[in-house]
């Protein structure tokens, strides 16, 4: 399907999921200021409702095949953004639903909570499908505004303070960052649009321009050296906000990042591997070692995060159709487990008021049902067969396997080893170390629903990973312009470069 | 139906243990039915495919392909060849016995059961797995379950609950305590078995992405790559890409089985963990590790293999005597048990080294012959450990006063676990040594005197707990007299005993599946056996043993292109 560049109303309709959702979050915002009393979880399931519409409009595109560009070229709805954007939408209902227990914490404002989660969502779907960098820039933007609220949304809490406040200074300096970087990259190319970019030429301001915009993007990602502010914030925000900012702004930023470097930037791969092979090393090793003397879960999490975005990273430096196609799987098996055992810790901390590990003594005896999904969820962020992430991981090493980037497998490979330890720490604190109080735990609805669907997940996609496969490898074919299927043919024996 | 019966195998393990998670713990014969019910349907879906496995025509059968992931180019590939065989039924047999020595487990009953299903299952897919992939899968599948069985059900040697204080308990989380070789908690037996052995595993998964890669097949099926890969000659790092997979794969694998400087976890893990897990951990875990070797290593690279098995041929005699030499100075019955496990396992690289038709046979048929063996071993260890609360055995003695029909089975336990005429571990080790005599003599000799240590460890333990004077705070103890006390160890001894009178449906089904490989490795043919008549074989009169996949059948026979480049 073609458009052409002058609105019509068939343009409108490649805009259809947006629109629904912005007119849903004003119709939150009314419905919030017009029945004051309504009790909280019926404005969740309000929310809920808009995002299933939207979600059902989503996939209705992608059976469907509508596709298409709009505004020149600045938004693109190809099948690789109806994954991402069905990936966000879907993260977001979890949260959600995740969040109506944990909504009485909050004093004020509960309405606005999830007006709030809708707008970061709908911030989200527009990165999905940024196509140049000023819509780059502007959904950026338009969803870290309402992550800035969210983070300090416990005002009494210091902690949820402590996080706004890191948030938002570092956020702000990498949106600069990411401002400079585009105004650079404008100056040499005269070009804004990805794929106007491919005949660019290697010049200084080009590299560091896109490496400002590397930069702030790596900070959305969390990836180490730009990872200072992910502990903090993760520790000190409310705990929802903490699942849902460990989740849907990566994969929005991996949309973004998958794009600019498969699109503009294919005829630099040589050099730009080497970046995402270092940044993947860095934040893979940093993030499982610092994650083995954390106490606190939510801390444990946050670290255990930066490593698999390294994990999520080794695809990208892979740069081949296959390589992205795992990050896609790779993202979705992690949605899952990590929203999952976020729930988990929610539930937790709603029976027993504590994130610390020390607290999860005895959770086996206490509460099977939350052991034994968090078990799940931790061995499949381990990569332990038959759990989705052990599909997962092997997808990401094959697909480098058959780029040749050995030292960075290696590497890969030992740091599921280190992450295996902590992971069993966790494990051993809930099934190994008696209880301090034997009471039993009690589990709410809506928590269990969330548990429920990422157990589903984790196991069906482990179990059976053909339907996802197919997914994603579909979702990929159709974003044009990734580097040559003949890249996966057997390369001729030869001497072998046995490094990174 | 009968062509499905390795799936009946495979999968009513864990149809039990997904079963479990909707029973009660309250309904404890419940529990206990459904474990032992699906244990009992694996066990005769594998005793059907033992004897029905038609070892004239050799080669993988009963086998199953279902496409699971075009992508990766994975199938569930399942098929069992003569050294899959014997290997599932022994996973089978140890697995319902296991659940009849568990039988007194009152803590989280249905929690140990579906973790002791998993295991069992995750072990017999190792057995059954023609595709890379879900070999692996499989194998890292078995291991995760020994962490939980330990840590939950496991139990802290006699230093380790003398040696700590309710502070002292602080340190167990500090990564201080990883490197702390003295703990003998069973966390720590835990975690370092989980890490230990997952730490090679990732090692034989990088030499299976090595294969993957430059096999160029986009496949992990065993049996294409065995035919169409070519990973010979591959000029990396200074030596040749084909032995850097194979070290990856043979010491990532040898580390279960576990060869000598691997080993370990090995006893630790043993000690620490309940009985019926170590009875499947010594019984067929471990041969995971000689099996994978020999479905990868041999399989797909066989020159390599004739090149560096020498390599297997050192270590195991470190194996034998190192382990027989700690075995005779552990006080701790466990340790006993488990470190003549890791001995025995020497015989196996011994035989697996050796190259020969005899020797490999013999090695396969003691896999089979030791699971029974250590099973026994360890369920009567575990046994006096619940009716004494000690592993401890100098405090112990007397024992048979108290329990004379498992001072009795000890015995016949002992006497297999040695080797002695009357059991199946007399032919197999017998075969071992006879196998081997040619290519390595003076590994015989150390294999020998390698059995004269079992026999003074061994009778030492035997006398250290049923004999001599007997402390009276044991007076308590009694013996198995319940059938499902008794019913595990019954069916352990008749199956040892059963197949030394009647061995030669074992041997012939082993000697299928190995005849083709040693063919492969070494271009001997074999020397004729049996009902074949005797003499040399021509090439001519050489019956091809492949399978009767259509894959491999449309390909040229492993044994064609050998003849023509001379026999020796």
């Amino acid at each position: 399907m073609t458009f052409a560049l002058t609105m019509s109303s068939s343009d409108l309709l490649l805009l259809l999921p947006e629109i629904l959702l912005t007119s849903w979050l004003c119709l939150i915002l009314i419905v919030d200021f017009s029945f004051p009393r309504l009790p909280n979880e019926q404005l969740a399931y309000f929310s809920i409702a808009g995002l299933v519409a939207t979600l059902g409009c989503l996939v209705w595109f992608d059976i469907a095949g509508i596709t298409g560009t709009l505004f020149a070229n600045m938004f693109a709805l190809d099948r690789m953004a109806l994954f991402f954007k069905m990936f966000i939408v879907g993260s977001t209902i979890l949260v959600i639903l995740a969040s109506v227990d944990f909504i009485h914490r909050f004093k004020f404002f509960r309405g606005e909570y999830y007006a709030l989660i809708v707008m970061s969502a709908l911030g989200m779907m527009f990165m999905a499908s940024a196509n140049d960098l000023l819509s780059v820039f502007v959904a950026l933007e338009f969803s870290t505004i309402g992550f800035y609220i969210l983070v300090a949304y416990l005002r009494e809490d210091t902690a949820s303070n402590e996080a706004g406040i890191k948030f938002f200074i570092l956020g702000i300096f990498a949106a600069a960052l990411l401002a400079y970087g585009i105004s650079l990259v404008y100056g040499e190319t005269g070009k804004l649009v990805f794929s106007d970019m491919k005949a660019a030429q290697a010049t200084p301001g080009l590299a560091i321009g896109f490496l400002l915009i590397f930069a702030a993007l790596g900070f959305k990602i969390g990836a180490v050296p730009f990872h200072s502010w992910v502990p903090d914030t993760y520790h000190g925000s409310p705990t929802p906000v903490t699942a849902f900012l460990s989740i849907a702004p990566k994969g929005a930023a991996f949309a973004i990042l998958l794009r600019m470097f498969l699109v503009a930037l294919t005829t630099f791969k040589p050099v730009w591997v080497l970046l995402i092979v270092a940044v993947s090393i860095l934040s893979m090793t940093y993030g499982n070692i610092v994650a083995i003397a954390q106490k606190n879960m939510k801390r444990l999490l946050a670290y255990s995060g930066i490593a698999q975005i390294g994990n999520v990273l080794i695809g990208l430096a892979a740069g081949t159709k296959m390589g992205s196609d795992a990050m896609l799987f790779y993202l979705l098996t992690y949605l899952f487990a990590n929203l999952g055992a976020f729930a988990i810790v929610i539930a937790v901390s709603e029976a027993i008021g504590s994130e610390e590990i020390e607290d999860y003594s005895g959770l086996g005896r206490r509460s099977p049902f939350l052991a034994f999904s968090m078990l799940i969820f931790l061995l499949s962020l381990a990569g332990v067969p038959p759990l989705a992430g052990f599909i997962g991981k092997l997808y990401i090493f094959v697909a480098a396997t058959k780029e040749g980037l050995y030292a960075l497998i290696t590497i890969g490979l030992i740091n599921i080893i280190i992450s295996l330890y902590y992971y069993l720490i966790v494990v051993k604190k809930m099934y190994v170390s008696e209880p301090h109080d034997r009471s039993p735990l009690k589990v709410s609805g809506p928590i269990k629903v969330v548990v429920y669907v990422c157990l589903a997940g984790t196991l069906a996609i482990g179990i059976y990973p053909q339907p996802v496969t197919d997914w994603v490898v579909s979702a990929i074919l159709a974003f044009s312009n990734v580097a040559d299927p003949t890249a996966a043919l057997p390369v001729p024996p030869a001497a072998i470069p046995f490094g990174g | 139906m009968a062509d499905y019966a390795l799936l009946y195998i495979l999968f009513a393990p864990f149809v039990g243990a997904i079963a479990l998670i909707f029973v009660s713990n309250r309904q404890l014969m419940l529990v206990r039915g459904i474990a032992a019910g699906s244990a009992l349907v694996s066990l005769l879906a594998s005793l059907y495919l033992f004897y029905a496995y038609d070892h004239v025509k050799g080669g993988f059968q009963f086998v199953q392909q279902f496409a699971w992931c075009r992508q990766l180019g994975i199938s569930l590939h399942l098929g069992v060849d003569g050294i899959g065989t014997p290997l599932v039924l022994a996973s089978s047999i140890l697995l319902f016995a296991g659940i009849f020595v568990s039988w007194h487990i009152k803590d989280r009953t249905k929690e140990f059961y579906i973790w002791l299903l998993i295991l069992a299952a995750a072990t017999i897919g190792v057995f059954m797995s023609l595709d890379l992939f879900f070999l692996f899968f499989f194998y890292e599948m078995s291991v995760i379950p020994m962490y939980l069985l330990l840590g939950m059900w496991g139990s802290h040697t006699k230093t380790y609950n003398e040696m700590t204080d309710p502070e002292g308990l602080k340190l167990r989380d500090s990564v201080g305590f990883i490197l702390n070789f003295g703990s003998n908690s069973k966390e720590y037996a835990a975690m370092k078995l989980v890490l230990f052995l997952s730490a090679f595993a990732v090692a034989a998964l990088m030499g299976i992405l090595l294969i993957y890669k430059y096999a160029g097949l986009n496949t992990f099926d065993i049996l294409v790559l065995r035919e169409q890969a070519k990973l010979m000659n591959i000029p990396v790092l200074g030596t040749t890409l084909d032995k850097i997979i194979w070290l990856l794969v043979f010491f990532g694998f040898a580390s279960i089985a576990p060869l000598w400087p691997l080993h370990s976890w090995s006893p630790v893990g043993h000690a620490a963990a309940p009985a019926a897990t170590s009875m499947l951990h010594a019984g067929v875990l471990m041969k995971l590790g000689h099996f994978s070797i020999i479905r990868v290593a041999f399989e797909i690279l066989p020159e390599t293999t004739r090149e560096l098995m020498p390599i297997a041929a050192v270590l195991c005699m470190f194996s034998i005597v190192y382990g027989g030499f700690v075995a005779f100075y552990a006080k701790d019955t466990k340790y006993v048990i488990g470190y003549s496990s890791s001995s025995h396992m020497g015989y196996v690289f011994l035989g697996m080294a050796a190259l020969d038709y005899i020797s490999l046979t013999g090695a396969v048929m003691y896999m089979f012959a030791h699971a029974m063996a250590t099973g026994m071993l360890f369920a009567m260890a575990g046994w006096v450990y619940d009716q004494t609360h000690s592993r401890d055995i100098p405090s112990l003695g007397g024992l048979s006063n108290r329990m004379p029909f498992i001072s009795g089975c000890f015995v016949v336990a002992c006497m297999a676990s040695i080797g002695v005429p009357g059991t199946v571990n007399f032919i197999a080790e017998v075969m071992i040594i006879v196998g081997s005599w040619n290519k390595y003599p003076f590994q015989v000799i150390v294999a020998v005197v390698g059995i004269v240590l079992t026999l003074a460890y061994l009778f030492k333990m035997m006398r250290g707990l049923f004999y001599g004077p007997m402390d009276q705070k044991y007076s308590h103890a009694h013996d198995a007299v319940a059938v499902a006390d008794r019913l595990p160890l019954l069916i352990m001894i008749a199956v040892s005993v059963g197949f030394f009178f009647f061995p030669m449906h074992l041997y012939n089904v082993v000697r299928s599946g190995v005849d083709p490989l040693i063919v492969k490795i070494t271009r001997v043919v074999p020397v004729a056996q049996t009902d074949e008549g005797s003499g040399v074989r021509s090439e001519a009169s050489a019956p091809p043993r492949t399978s009767d996949i259509p894959l491999v059948a449309k390909s040229p026979s492993p044994l064609t292109p050998h003849p023509s480049q001379g026999l020796e």
